[in-house]
């Protein structure tokens, strides 16, 4: 085993690696910290996987563990492509003093071996603080999960051996993976190349601007038609979007780090205007050999933007269908125009404790006014029947004190609309009459709370017409419907023997099978809950992951420059440049070099984000949910995420580099 | 015991080569103080980095005591390189993290030396160096010539018998280089060392015993210092380099 000591002085080489990596923690100490972060991700997760208090919160997250585990795959993919990029470029960086230990004597396997140790014991090390880490945040988890359940919460520090196990299993193979090539190449390095490694050529830019020009405008053609396929939808045409979308990022990345020298070359005036020439020198010649990593971070940022905005859509989605049908504890909306069955009630008196019900029936009207009226709003609606929907008013305020809403006046001779909240703007408009019987009702208002709308055997298509009774006598039955306030939540094995009773019901027909709409307040809870949980947990989670491993990336890219930017300003100095200026060449630069790798993304990913939340039925994505407030918050988190790791650099530069 | 056969070094790809060692040929001694000039481009840090196995040579052969560097396996080139050979950079190549005494005993410590028979050699090294009082010290606390010191200490401290000093003084001040010189010509004349120092510096190059001038990668001339005083075989090589067609001021 090699590992020489020399006790008298006290330094072995494990210690020497030590005290290099202390050395390096300035400049890398955003990277561990983003490992940290990995490994309490890792562990958070896996805590969910493992927590039967979670799994056993209903059916519907009984995939919660697959879920999370294919997420983690992608995660674990991304954070071993993080670490094996930072283990690569921590390995060029250090090539002098890992030649040295060469020249003096060490074989290459024995310093593969001692860069494998290290790197496995930073590796080590943030295992154990991402763990304790991952503890507190897997309780933050478990408060939101129990919070979409509507389950109490109470803080238990707990420690999960499986959970622990699954993140070290992960971490391994990242690691495993990472280090792999490292080890690799110092097995194959020769001193030379170690030594020299910082004299070493740039990489190939591209120098013709004829295939700079084509390759940037044909990327550009690339990008438009890969957001347009992305945003048609279908799996064949998002592929080929998707493609597209990479193919522009590559090319765009290539092209423009080499053209902008080329721009400026051929408009001196502009290249030492004020500060240009330093920003665009310091600039291109990073840019130049970055423009893969550029695309490549620039890829990464387009595929956050769009988890995160599909995780809010998915949320957004969920949350409106569940509002709207969680209006009633209990609802039955029976298929066709009898009434509901007597099945239901049998089982209803004898399990389930019922504080208020109505049964009651939506009508037809005699004509479909206020429908062509909706329709020809140019709203996205779909025509259920051929005349407008009517409830009595008795039923109507029986139904409201059921949900718990306050109650509303009609005065006589008056007709009320109770509409989706979508529709509310155009139907407070319409103030024609409605003739029922040869009686003329009048607009009385418009009311547009949750009323379970959103389905044809709910309370009306979207709106429903709330008359005087005597004004609806007589009309023809759309359907029959019973709703309820129950002394207590509906429980998941109740309505799953309502549903039972439904299905046994609607297959009696075997001609034409025809089901009951049955809702219950706490099964769309938990449905929205399971779903978010399942769906939106893991979008959030590889977003997250992604943001963090192309931000960290950017980030020891730009301060492992920081002896050189010193170096650069001190010279500055000297010739005449006074500290505020620098400061502002410093924030400038900068500025550029943050901003260009999510632009592209911002470009392609907020016209698929809104496309996407435009997508679901209307009346369902408004207010929070809505496309505008969708894409700006997709944005806000990513930036948020984003301007953590920009202004960590940014103290950090500006402290190091700017002489005092 | 050096013999440096016939070699040959090319840089670039297919397309472009670069040839920068054509065929040189030359022997040292044991115990010999040789001296590589030439100007910039000449080859003489390529020759340095072939010999050191920093670099590997394209035709040719470098035989140690009869061995030839170019067969030897990993392990045994890294045995070579643990106890035969020292280096020293122009720009010292010490490791920031480890004080002066750590710095010098490292090398030691890869031979698998026991740790008291480390700290005597360092001790003992760096009083004829003239570095004991720094040895606690990290290389940004002390001078440059005093870290250069440290590096030749590095150098030796394992018995190595060829030491390897690539332009040692290019980055000291006149009085750290006269200092520095005379310790290695006390090492090379009291211990017996053999010492082979590339430098473009014609003051430097008069300490050595002998001085190849390498031009455009081959052997331009070989100067002898015998029993003639260093002021005298300074000027004798400033005349070589006028001969050898550089400018004289670039090589002072």
């Amino acid at each position: 085993m090699f590992w020489p000591r020399w006790g008298v002085m006290s330094v072995t080489l494990s210690e020497l690696s030590l005290r290099n990596a202390k050395r390096q923690a300035r400049d890398y100490l955003v990277y561990f910290v983003t490992v940290v972060m990995a490994a309490a991700l890792l562990y958070s997760f896996n805590g969910l996987v493992f927590s039967q208090e979670i799994i056993t919160l209903s059916k519907g997250i009984s995939v919660l563990p697959l879920m999370i585990v294919l997420a983690s795959v992608v995660v674990v993919c991304v954070f071993g492509w993080l670490v094996a990029y930072a283990t690569r470029f921590m390995l060029l960086r250090r090539g002098r003093e890992l030649g040295l230990y060469l020249l003096i004597g060490l074989e290459n396997r024995q310093l593969a071996r001692l860069f494998f140790l290290e790197n496995l014991a930073v590796g080590g090390c943030a295992l154990v603080l991402g763990t304790a880490l991952g503890g507190l945040l897997y309780q933050a988890f478990r408060a939101i999960v129990l919070a979409l359940f509507g389950q109490p919460y109470a803080f238990s520090f707990g420690f999960s051996l499986p959970a622990l196990g699954l993140t070290v299993l992960y971490f391994a193979l990242i690691y495993l993976f990472a280090l792999r090539r490292s080890r690799k190449y110092i097995r194959r390095a020769n001193i030379h190349d170690l030594i020299y490694v910082d004299r070493a050529n740039e990489g190939m830019v591209i120098q013709t601007g004829t295939v700079r020009r084509w390759m940037f405008s044909f990327s550009i053609v690339l990008g438009v038609a890969g957001t347009c396929l992305l945003m048609a939808g279908g799996a064949i045409l998002g592929v080929i979007g998707a493609g597209c979308v990479i193919a522009f990022l590559f090319g765009f990345f290539l092209s423009f780090a080499s053209g902008v020298p080329a721009f400026f070359d051929r408009r001196p005036a502009r290249k030492y205007r004020g500060q240009s020439l330093l920003v665009f020198r310091t600039l291109t010649a990073k840019l130049a050999t970055m423009g893969v990593l550029m695309a490549t971070i620039s890829m990464i940022f387009t595929a956050t933007l769009i988890s995160e905005g599909s995780g809010l859509v998915f949320r957004g989605l969920f949350a409106g269908r569940a509002a709207e049908s969680a209006c009633f504890d209990l609802y039955i909306g029976a298929a066709g125009d009898g009434p509901v069955s007597r099945d239901y009630f049998d089982f209803i008196q004898d399990n389930i404790s019922v504080e208020r019900e109505l049964h009651y029936c939506v009508y037809q009207a005699e004509d479909s006014r206020v429908m062509d009226y909706v329709e020809r709003m140019g709203e996205d609606y779909h025509r259920y029947f051929d005349r407008d929907p009517v409830l009595r008013y008795s039923d109507y305020a029986a139904l409201r004190a059921i949900a718990g809403y306050p109650p509303v006046e009609l005065k006589p001779g008056e007709y009320l609309i109770h509409c989706r909240a979508y529709l509310e703007k155009h139907l407070t408009g319409y103030t024609q009459p409605i003739s029922l019987g040869g009686a003329s009702l009048i607009p009385g208002g418009v009311h547009a709370e949750h009323l379970l709308q959103n389905y044809d055997t709910g309370n009306g298509a979207r709106y429903i017409l709330v008359v005087p009774d005597e004004a609806a006598e007589g009309l023809p039955v759309f359907h029959h419907a019973y709703a309820a306030k129950t002394a207590q939540p509906v429980a998941e094995s109740q309505f799953d023997l309502l549903c039972d009773i439904n299905y046994r019901l609607g297959e009696q027909n075997l001609l034409e099978p025809s089901y009951d709409e049955i809702h219950t307040r706490a099964s769309e809870k938990a449905e929205e809950a399971a779903q978010t949980v399942l769906v939106v947990f893991p979008l959030f989670y590889l977003a997250l992951a992604l943001t963090m491993t192309a931000a960290t990336i950017l980030t020891i890219q730009q301060l492992s420059e920081t002896e050189r930017y010193r170096q650069q300003f001190q010279l500055l100095q000297k010739l005449g440049m006074d500290r505020r200026e620098m400061a502002k060449a410093l924030g400038r630069q900068f500025t550029i070099y943050y901003v260009l790798p999510a632009v592209p993304p911002v470009l392609i990913g907020i016209p698929f984000i809104l496309h996407l939340s435009r997508a679901p039925e209307p009346g369902v994505m408004v207010g929070m949910n809505s496309p505008g407030a969708i894409a700006a918050i997709s944005l806000g988190i990513f930036f948020l995420i984003y301007a953590i790791y920009i202004l960590l650099a940014y103290t950090s530069l500006r402290r190091n580099v700017l002489p005092q | 015991m050096l013999q440096v056969q016939n070699i040959e070094k090319y840089y670039g790809s297919k397309n472009n080569v670069t040839k920068a060692l054509d065929r040189v040929s030359f022997d040292v001694e044991a115990g010999e103080f040789l001296a590589i000039m030439g100007a910039s481009g000449s080859g003489k840090t390529t020759l340095l980095n072939c010999i050191s196995t920093i670099d590997t040579i394209s035709a040719g052969e470098i035989l140690l005591d009869g061995v030839s560097i170019a067969g030897l396996s990993e392990g045994e080139l890294a045995k070579f390189r643990r106890e035969r050979l020292g280096f020293v950079f122009q720009d010292f190549n010490l490791l920031d993290t480890l004080t002066i005494e750590e710095n010098i005993g490292l090398a030691l410590s890869l031979n698998h030396q026991d740790p008291g028979t480390v700290q005597n050699r360092v001790r003992e090294v760096a009083g004829k160096l003239g570095i004991t009082d720094v040895l606690t010290k990290f290389p940004y606390q002390v001078s440059g010539g005093q870290k250069q010191r440290t590096a030749v200490a590095r150098a030796m401290v394992a018995g190595q018998s060829l030491l390897l000093a690539d332009e040692p003084t290019g980055a000291l001040d006149s009085k750290a280089s006269k200092n520095l010189l005379e310790i290695m010509t006390a090492m090379n004349r009291g211990l017996g060392a053999t010492i082979l120092m590339v430098t473009h510096d014609a003051y430097s190059a008069s300490y050595a015993k002998r001085v190849l001038f390498l031009k455009d990668g081959r052997v331009f001339n070989e100067l002898l210092r015998g029993e003639r005083g260093r002021p005298v075989f300074y000027h004798e090589i400033l005349d070589v380099l006028a001969a050898l067609g550089g400018d004289v001021s670039d090589v002072i």
